[in-house]
């Protein structure tokens, strides 16, 4: 036992002998032994107080005042489950939701990327008057190379690709980047099996090697320590693996494997020819717009030397992470200010539940008081409880974060940058549980403190009306938040209607094509089994015509771009022009079978289709302009009338080219080609949903046959189910080819879908964030208006014993609540008024200021406010007044 | 007790309690409720002890080491616990009461010089 134990041991037993004596030495006074016993008492004073007082001469009494106040803590939040349940789940929610948010955040826009020294990685982008960049040419990144002083080191890199992946494993369709032998040290990531690219393995001859992601390495090889050296085939021709790169590493991201290309015979290195991707190391020191200023030195004096290609160009260098990041920043901060504004209106209602609850308790406190606690004791009292509830409010914060982060580490279909890992982040998790701490301890110990500073004999002998009027500061407090929840709800609201009816209109938005039954997939044919232009012809011939005759399948064409997902231009201009760049329309253009627009049901406004003669011509010119690189990549701007083809225009470029002008049998230029108008379709959103449809232009499949980008999609109008349709096209393309895999299968809702993804989600969000804040703010209405009623129960039975109608009881409670909910949905609207601007780069069809939605949303408010006045005013209407009246 | 009763009794200084309490038990140990009655009796009643006082007080002599607490057997065969003072104690005493009267000389010049000046 304790020194102090032994101390304290018999206390009771002393204070018992204190009582008798002084009782003994009464009755020898004279009294009787009743008074002498009230007597000894009385002169005694408060015995718990005075065993408190003896208890804190020793020091360690703290740690046993701890113990109880958390045990009597705990069983204060057990008898009221509904308070306990309610305000632990509105801080778990806030807490949950904030820190999974934030963690996201912290992982795409905070953390700086994974690679050595990531601030001196930089994007180098081409940029040309008019538009904010587009790829570099080949030859412009040698000059760049050579003669810039800003750089360590440089990559030119193509953009993903896709192979037919073979050998060990399943044969599967791979995400290929080639890139130069020095891309991983300029990157700064090194595999973590093998060395990577040794120097000069980007010369031909030496370059058929391979570094693998770890994920592919994970399917292809199941992992194996013995994949080095061994051989991957991709599209037929064999590479050696020379590294596995660690699973983190996501550059670009959804990359299978990383090969070498040989800069110098690129094969479209031309100047003029914009392709490629173009990635440096500064040198140590060097900033960001030193580097641009080096960049753009040398892009001027490209202009002079090659003014035909080179006018208009500049260089822009960006930092490798903001250009990652830079179309996820805005969506990412308003989730984040979306779900810290959850967060307040949680704090707001934990706030006025424990205001609500301190009310209820003041008599407690007061009766707490007279028995013998001092005002500090009662503070640390309430303090446990506040941090009581505040930890398991954290504790269910973090199950709630620690599963979203989960989820967010397991979808691998987020539209986020996911070059770092997403992890819960513990910065988030305690600042938002240090706020609901500070939240709990202010809004829990103010109003209590101030009840115990009440002569203890007073408060004792108030009732819980007469309390309740004397701190009419709490119930204006109550009221102003609950105020700023229905302001701040409203604003949330807004935010997520806007959303959705961004959502709405994209679904409802005229792609211009027909989406109903339209299957599409895509596949690889192998340049190097299919190298000569015509085997490829002949592969996609006999594949259509297979496809055609199966059973289930009502039409079907290859096309190389979906609607939606074009990305790939030509600049055109009318033949004859005066001025050549200032006619330029820039097109976007797809190859395509004749069916293509009857599967999509695109519609001929003028003209006519592709005839099998344009198939076999545009076969011809392809192979031309394919041999004509060969000889001089440089093909200047002349156009070589042998060259001549046709193609169909969408009418949004036969407009911009010829503006009200029938554009049948005119030729257009586009590089050395003259291309003479056939026909003219209805416009399509080719580049996104969310884009007008621009200009279009069409060729014949065979145009563009050997274009290393694109994968051949395959669309097809079928009137069976996607299962047995996608069989029998696969049986059809296995029995051309065994070693063709098909990929990418979609329906063509499914690739509508797709494209409003991030919209999609970002209006669930959104739409889950503005609900909680609705039902967190109905709770709060209806816990000040249910407060008001209990309080003044008494009132209300007077004035209904006075002769007050059942509809005046009622108006006077909902006339409360109305006075909120306007308030709040005034200050709300400006409040919105001010974010929704915010907002605009994520909208669309809809202004930030939509009337409709702003109304909607305030009804709906007002609506669900009014809601949860109901049951009070129901309550107060049937107020018995004998039993309100009797109850003083 | 009456009024008048209560008028005449003072409430100890604080911090005197402690050296009333070394100074009771400067004549031999003894249980709280005789050093409360001693110290009342020797004051002529006019101290009151405040009982809520007494024990933490004791108990702050213990934790100071000044006195210490023993289980005994009392004049009328019950048992209770005894307080002593200590070697430490007793050195404590004496330097806090001649603090004490020096305080009180002090103070009782002061208000003599006060009430002469008054008096001319």
């Amino acid at each position: 036992m304790t020194r102090r134990g032994r101390m304290l041991q018999g206390l009771d037993q002393e204070i018992q002998d204190f009582i008798d004596r002084e009782t003994q030495d009464n009755i020898e006074r004279g009294m009787s032994p009743e008074d002498a016993r009230y007597a000894a008492l009385r002169k005694f004073g408060n015995v718990t107080r005075m065993k408190e007082d003896t208890r804190e001469v020793w020091r360690v009494v703290w740690l046993e005042e701890l113990l109880q106040d958390i045990r009597y803590g705990l069983r204060m939040l057990r008898r009221s489950p509904g308070f306990t349940a309610v305000a632990a789940l509105t801080l778990a929610l806030g807490i949950g939701a904030n820190t999974a948010i934030f963690s996201v955040v912290e992982a795409v826009l905070l953390r700086p990327l994974p690679f050595h020294e990531p601030d001196r990685v930089v994007q180098v982008l081409e940029t040309t008057a008019g538009l904010p960049y587009v790829s570099a040419s080949g030859e412009d990144y040698l000059d760049w190379e050579s003669q810039n002083h800003s750089l360590e080191g440089s990559s030119i890199t193509t953009w993903t690709q896709n192979y037919n992946a073979s050998g060990a494993g399943q044969p599967e369709t791979v995400s290929v980047l080639r890139v130069e032998a020095n891309f991983f040290s300029v990157i700064g990531a090194q595999p973590f099996i093998g060395s990577g690219f040794a120097a000069g393995s980007d010369q031909v001859g030496q370059d058929h090697v391979a570094v693998l992601s770890y994920g592919f390495w994970q399917r292809h090889f199941a992992g194996s320590a013995g994949t080095l050296g061994k051989s991957v085939e991709l599209n037929d021709q064999p590479y050696t693996v020379v590294g596995v790169m660690p699973p983190w590493f996501a550059y670009p991201q959804t990359t299978d494997v990383w090969i070498p290309i040989d800069k110098t015979v690129a094969g479209t290195s031309a100047r003029g020819n914009y392709s490629y991707r173009v990635i440096g190391r500064l040198k140590d020191g060097v900033t960001i717009e030193q580097a641009q200023a080096d960049l753009l030195a040398i892009s001027a004096r490209l202009a002079q030397l090659y003014p035909d290609t080179n006018r208009d160009k500049g260089v822009r260098v960006v930092s490798l992470k903001t250009r990652i990041t830079e179309s996820s920043r805005s969506p990412l901060l308003i989730l984040l200010g979306a779900v810290a504004l959850v967060l307040l209106i949680a704090c707001a209602n934990v706030a006025n539940l424990l205001l609500a609850r301190a009310a209820q308790r003041e008599r407690e406190m007061a009766l707490r008081g007279a028995l013998g606690a001092s005002r500090g004791r009662i503070a640390r009292q309430l303090l446990t409880e506040s941090i009581l509830l505040s930890f398991t409010g954290a504790a269910l914060g973090l199950a709630a974060a620690s599963w979203c982060v989960h989820l967010t580490q397991s979808t691998t279909w987020l539209p986020i940058p996911r070059q770092n890992p997403i992890r819960l982040d513990a910065t988030a998790l305690l600042f938002t549980v240090a706020v609901s701490v500070l939240v709990g301890v202010f809004f829990g110990l103010a109003p209590a403190l101030e009840a115990s500073r009440l002569n203890p004999a007073e408060g004792l002998k108030l009732s819980a009306r007469s309390v309740a009027s004397t701190s009419g500061w709490r119930r204006r407090l109550r009221d102003a938040l609950v105020i700023a929840e229905i302001a701040t709800t409203l604003a949330l609201l807004v935010g997520a209607g806007l959303l959705l009816r961004t959502f709405a209109r994209l679904r409802s938005a005229d792609i211009g094509v027909r989406t109903e039954s339209v299957l599409t997939m895509a596949f690889v044919l192998p340049n190097t089994r299919y190298a000569a232009m015509p085997e490829r012809r002949a592969f996609y011939d006999q594949l259509l015509a297979r496809v055609q005759s199966l059973p289930g399948i009502d039409r079907a064409a290859l096309a190389q771009t979906l609607p939606l997902e074009g990305d790939h231009t030509w600049g055109s201009y009318p033949q004859g022009a005066a001025d050549w760049r200032t006619a330029t329309v820039q097109e976007t253009v797809n190859f395509v079978t004749p069916d293509y627009f009857r599967v999509l049901g695109i519609p001929f406004r003028e003209g006519r289709n592709f005839t099998p003669q344009e198939f076999g011509r545009a076969l011809e010119v392809s192979t031309k302009v394919a041999e004509l690189t060969k000889k001089n990549p440089k093909l200047g701007i002349t156009p070589h009338p042998d060259l001549a083809c046709s193609s169909i225009l969408s009418r949004a470029a036969a407009q911009a080219l010829w503006p009200n002008q029938n554009p049948i049998g005119k030729v257009f230029i586009s590089g050395i080609i003259p291309v003479q108008v056939i026909g003219v379709v209805e416009d399509v959103k080719a580049t996104g949903i969310r884009d007008a449809a621009g200009p279009q232009a069409y060729f014949p499949v065979t145009q563009d046959i050997d274009n290393w980008f694109y994968p051949a999609e395959i669309v097809v109008k079928t009137h069976v189910a996607t299962e047995s349709a996608l069989a029998a096209i696969r049986s059809s393309l296995q029995q051309l080819d065994s070693s063709i895999s098909l990929f990418h299968v979609r329906t063509m809702n499914q690739v509508v879908a797709q494209n409003m993804e991030e919209t999609s989600l970002q209006s669930a969000l959104l739409g889950i964030f503005a609900g909680l804040a609705l039902v967190l703010a109905a709770v709060g209405v209806y816990g000040v208006m249910a407060y008001l009623v209990t309080h003044r129960t008494h009132e209300i039975g007077i004035r209904i014993a006075l002769g007050a109608q059942p509809r005046q009881v009622l108006s006077l409670v909902m006339g409360h609540g109305a006075r909120l909910a306007a308030l709040g949905v005034a200050i709300g609207t400006v409040a919105a008024l001010m974010l929704t601007r915010l907002m605009s780069s994520l909208l669309f069809g809809v202004a930030p200021t939509d009337a409709a939605t702003f109304s909607a949303a305030i009804v709906f408010l007002v609506m669900i406010a009014l809601l949860a006045c109901c049951i009070p005013a129901w309550r107060a209407m049937r107020v018995d007044p004998m039993i309100a009246l009797r109850n003083e | 007790m009456s009024t008048k009763e209560q008028r005449e009794r003072l409430e100890l200084l604080q911090g005197t309690l402690d050296l009333l309490i070394l100074r009771t038990l400067l004549r031999g140990p003894t249980h709280g409720h005789a050093i409360a009655k001693t110290i009342e009796f020797n004051s002529d009643d006019v101290l009151q002890v405040e009982q809520g006082s007494l024990y933490p007080a004791l108990h702050r002599l213990i934790k100071a080491g000044w006195i210490s607490a023993e289980q005994g057997t009392s004049e009328n065969n019950r048992r209770a616990k005894f307080y002593r003072l200590t070697a430490k104690g007793r050195r404590q005493l004496t330097l806090e009461t001649s603090k004490w009267e020096k305080l009180a000389g002090a103070i009782a010049r002061i208000l003599r010089g006060t009430e002469q000046e008054g008096k001319l």
